[in-house]
């Protein structure tokens, strides 16, 4: 018996130590979603034309699931977005490193303007970069629409076949300082005796880049790349704000705006729950999938 | 004037524009919601009420402000939200699930049947909003009337006409359209006459206009018989105005940009939209965003499919409700009747360009009774009042109404870019809708 008290007090310290994390995670994390999900297996019945006899939420397991996978847009919409990543993960990260790469390079001038100057629009909120450009895509309005015409280049921007660029123009804008500055810190923790030892050996200013620089920023190019990953699937404000401006966004045009839709204007809740959910693992299965990957090519780096 | 201030608004200003370009889509409405009975709480004499109530529509602000210099013992707290397609309704929907929605709220007429749906609004009969009844037109205070129970109290509603550039008619020889035939003729004359003008353009992702056409045209979209609902919208009628704008798009005689859109608002100032089949409400939307072309505008009635004929509908139309769970019914009651059929008010109301009036002889004598310098001096709301006369009033609305507009808009949408037809989205849309009510739970039937 003596011996067992002292050992239980000893067993509880890593759950005093965990028990802050653990609450906020339950409360943050795991409750909402697990209230997505009950949400997603239930529905509701109304009685009389106008409901006015009554209603009740009743369960009927993976029935919105199915719904959801049987709606064409929905699918659309998710092709459209898996279209959307292909393009943009790509861009993006291509984009960041060669950026912060640039901003690092030793005969860089003034870098800490262009610093900062790449990282402004992040402080910009998606909703105000979204009416930003949507003003610069809105034909007979945007200086930049007719200035190409006046140069006898005649653009949609907002077209069926274009605006999903546009938004990719936008989230690049938007987001791509913030992956510069992930990858500009990286490049800082480089030590400097490794670039001496490059010079000393010969490597040129590209070599150095290539076996010095790029696998040392791996960690950080990973990082950004889920982010964009996660990111993406979520594609939202800046539908939404260029709706109105566009006649080819409709109303489930990404997984995240056909959620939205369904819960406020349809005031299926359930459904939208269902659809939510399905985003959420999509965008697990792809962000861990992308990790999965790159750590079976190579687990060292 | 203080109509053209208050909505003028720059080009250049697209921030602006988004957030509020639906401000006026449907610049009429209210909402009326509370609890039951059993759960009021008591006014002792002598204690001030509070009420919260929520509205977009210009001109509000200043009725409400009348009201609470005119009753101290009622306070109204307006609380401005965004128009009901812009967000407004996903407030109110959200703010009602969590059991902190306000007295008052603006509910446009097609919405009344959804919020009755999710259980929304107070059913007045229990406090006596029968007796109002002779106060309104009696076609929309029954759009608030379901069963026998009052649900709202009717504001104001939409009814159509042209309006129309009559300095750029005239130049180019050419008549206002008294039927759709001469409108399909006057859209190429006027194409043919300015490569850039248009007689108007046709907004894709606004439905509600395309279903006031199709109102007009003598479709009965809705009904409800019992307790199952009856869906027709693919009725020959809606498809006969499908085609026509089917026609139109592919003779490339019309544009195809967003109305309520900086585009738009452009295309009015310069004239490269010619005229707007619009509800009453129309005229704040074009004296304020194109107040430079003051005196170019006129008003003729809406084209009709009958020569000879008088036939309109309704674009719009708002009520006042009581939304479940407030606090104070009786004087919430008495606030929505008062700010809906005082002169006063309505006056106010009428300023701010909310629509036109449900009160039972708003129209005369009030600041819509006289010539305009907007519209040439014309006395251009005796087109309105007319047209107000030769609304089908029986027209229906469902309580998935919302889901419908975007299937409806989606459709359209699509057609522009090159899939599919007007025609075959309003076939899509029909079995999309009967679709939303089943998921519902509703009963449904189609045909008549």
């Amino acid at each position: 018996m003596a011996t067992r008290a002292p050992r239980r007090r000893r067993n509880l310290a890593p759950f005093a130590f965990v028990a802050p994390f653990l609450l906020l995670f339950l409360l943050a994390f795991a409750l909402p979603i697990g209230y997505a999900v009950h949400q997603s297996v239930m529905d509701v019945e109304y009685t009389g034309a106008l409901g006015l006899g009554g209603s009740h939420t009743v369960f009927v397991a993976l029935d919105n699931y199915s719904d959801a996978l049987s709606d064409h847009a929905f699918l659309r919409s998710i092709g459209r977005v898996l279209l959307f990543a292909a393009v943009q993960v790509p861009v993006m990260v291509a984009l960041s490193a060669g950026l912060a790469l640039l901003l690092d390079s030793a005969s860089a001038r003034g870098v800490r303007f262009f610093r900062a100057a790449f990282f402004l629009p992040y402080g910009v909120p998606g909703v105000i970069a979204s009416i930003l450009w949507g003003f610069l895509y809105v034909p007979g309005v945007s200086p930049l629409v007719d200035g190409m015409r006046h140069l006898g280049v005649s653009v949609d921007l907002l077209g069926g076949n274009t605006v999903l660029w546009s938004i990719a123009n936008i989230v690049t804008w938007e987001f791509a300082g913030y992956n510069v500055l992930v990858l500009v810190a990286q490049l800082r923790t480089i030590p400097a005796e490794l670039y001496e030892a490059a010079r000393i050996d010969g490597a040129s200013a590209w070599a150095t880049v290539r076996y010095v620089k790029l696998p040392l920023l791996r960690p950080a190019l990973i990082l950004t790349t889920v982010f964009t990953i996660i990111g993406t699937l979520q594609l939202f404000a800046e539908p939404l704000v260029l709706k109105p401006v566009s006649s080819s966004i409709d109303s489930a045009y990404t997984p995240n705006l056909s959620a939205y839709n369904e819960a406020f204007t349809n005031d299926n809740y359930h459904l939208a729950a269902a659809e939510a959910v399905l985003l959420a693992l999509a965008a697990f299965v792809l962000s861990f999938g992308f990790l999965r990957l790159i750590n079976k090519r190579g687990g060292d780096a | 004037m203080s109509r053209t201030t208050r909505l003028r608004r720059s080009r250049g200003a697209l921030a602006v524009t988004l957030a509020t370009a639906s401000l006026l889509i449907s610049a009429c409405g209210g909402s009326s919601g509370s609890k039951d009975p059993a759960v009021q709480a008591p006014v002792k004499p002598g204690q001030k009420v509070d009420l919260r109530f929520w509205s977009w529509v210009p001109g509000v602000d200043k009725a409400v402000d009348k009201w609470n210099a005119t009753h101290p013992d009622i306070h109204v707290k307006l609380e401005k939200i965004p128009a009901g397609s812009s967000g407004g309704y996903a407030k109110m929907r959200a703010a009602l699930k969590s059991g902190n929605a306000p007295d008052l709220a603006q509910v446009e007429y097609q919405e009344i049947p959804s919020f009755l749906l999710e259980n929304g609004l107070v059913n007045l009969s229990q406090y006596g909003a029968d007796k109002d009844r002779s106060k309104f037109v009696d076609w929309q205070w029954q759009q608030g009337v379901f069963g026998s129970a009052v649900y709202a109290i009717p504001q104001a509603s939409g009814p159509m006409g042209l309006f129309y550039r009559s300095d750029l008619y005239k130049k180019w020889g050419i008549e206002p359209p008294a039927t759709w035939d001469e409108f399909a003729q006057a859209a190429q004359k006027i194409h043919a006459a300015d490569p850039k003008a248009y007689i108007s353009t046709f907004p894709a992702g606004n439905s509600a206009w395309f279903t006031a056409l199709a109102w007009q045209a003598g479709a009965k979209w809705f009904g409800v018989n019992g307790d199952t609902w009856s869906v027709n919208i693919d009725s020959p009628q809606t498809l006969k105005v499908a085609a026509f704008w089917d026609d139109l798009r592919s003779k490339k005689v019309i544009k195809t940009e967003p109305d309520f859109a900086n585009g738009w608002y452009k295309d009015l100032q310069t004239g490269a939209i010619t005229s707007w089949v619009s509800a009453q409400w129309g005229d704040a939307i074009i004296s304020g965003n194109a107040p430079q072309t003051t005196g170019k505008w006129a008003v003729a009635p809406m084209p009709q499919w009958t020569k000879g004929s008088n036939v309109s509908a309704n674009w719009g139309g708002s009520s006042t409700a009581v939304l479940k769970g407030a606090k104070h019914i009786p004087e919430a009651l008495k606030f929505a009747e008062w700010l809906n059929t005082d002169p006063a008010s309505v006056d106010l109301l009428l300023q701010g360009g909310y629509g036109w009036p449900a009160s039972a002889d708003g129209y005369k004598g009030s600041s819509l009774d006289k010539p305009s310098p907007f519209f040439g001096g014309q006395k251009y709301n005796e087109v309105f009042a007319q047209a107000d006369k030769s609304i089908d009033t029986s027209w229906k609305w469902i309580p998935t109404i919302d889901a419908t507009y975007q299937h409806l808009n989606d459709g359209f949408q699509a057609a522009l870019a090159g899939k599919g037809t007007f025609v075959s989205a309003v076939q899509q849309a029909q079995k999309q809708t009967v679709e939303d009510l089943k998921r519902k739970g509703l009963k449904v039937s189609t045909g008549k």
